[in-house]
């Protein structure tokens, strides 16, 4: 439970920046969409298990279930 | 005490990234954002455990029914999580959001609060007649 998961969304969105600089540079610039797509998609799901961990500790806590 | 330093360098530290991914990727930046507040609201959850264990104890001691303390402690959790919730669509920019879950989150424990208002409503009735 830490700065990690933060630290590397952060790293992912930089990957996909540079990525999308050499895609645009090289001249195939219809990937970007795609790259841009696989890394939000790998970042929520990173975030997905976070989501759940925050939901089950709350209900738990207020016993909302 | 220093899990609250610990708290403020998340804090610090999602907030920096945040602004760097603004620049780059702004969807992404929403992301991180709630993956910071997720962390910082899971430490004080668990904090929190410990006082709603003493509540309870001090519940049970002045003889009040235990339904109504837990009705609260639900009322609490939801507003909790509603104001959350709102709050991070604000951060995204999309206001519209933001109310309609403020909007769910009043309804959600206005149908909570029910059942109360009608306990209420009766003992003062019985006290009338």
């Amino acid at each position: 439970m830490g700065i990690e998961i933060i630290l590397k969304i952060a790293g992912i969105g930089i990957l996909i920046a540079v990525v999308n600089q050499v895609l645009k540079y090289t001249g195939k610039e219809e990937l970007t969409t795609f790259t841009t797509l696989a890394g939000v998609a790998i970042v929520l799901l990173m975030v997905l298990d976070l989501v759940s961990e925050l939901f089950s500790s709350v209900s738990s806590l207020f016993n909302l279930y | 005490m220093e899990i609250l330093v610990k708290i403020i360098g998340i804090a610090i530290i999602t907030t920096v990234a945040v602004l760097i991914i603004k620049q780059l990727k702004p969807e992404l930046a929403v992301v991180v954002g709630l993956a910071g507040s997720i962390i910082i609201v899971i430490i004080i959850v668990n904090m929190l455990g410990s006082v709603f264990n003493i509540f309870d104890g001090i519940v049970e001691r002045t003889g009040v029914d235990k339904e109504l303390f837990v009705v609260v402690l639900k009322i609490i959790g939801i507003g909790y999580l509603t104001e959350f919730s709102a709050n991070l669509c604000l951060d995204a920019g999309v206001n519209s959001m933001a109310d309609k879950i403020m909007l769910a989150g009043k309804v959600v424990i206005m149908l909570m609060a029910l059942p109360i208002i009608n306990n209420l409503l009766e003992i003062v009735y019985g006290l009338m007649v």
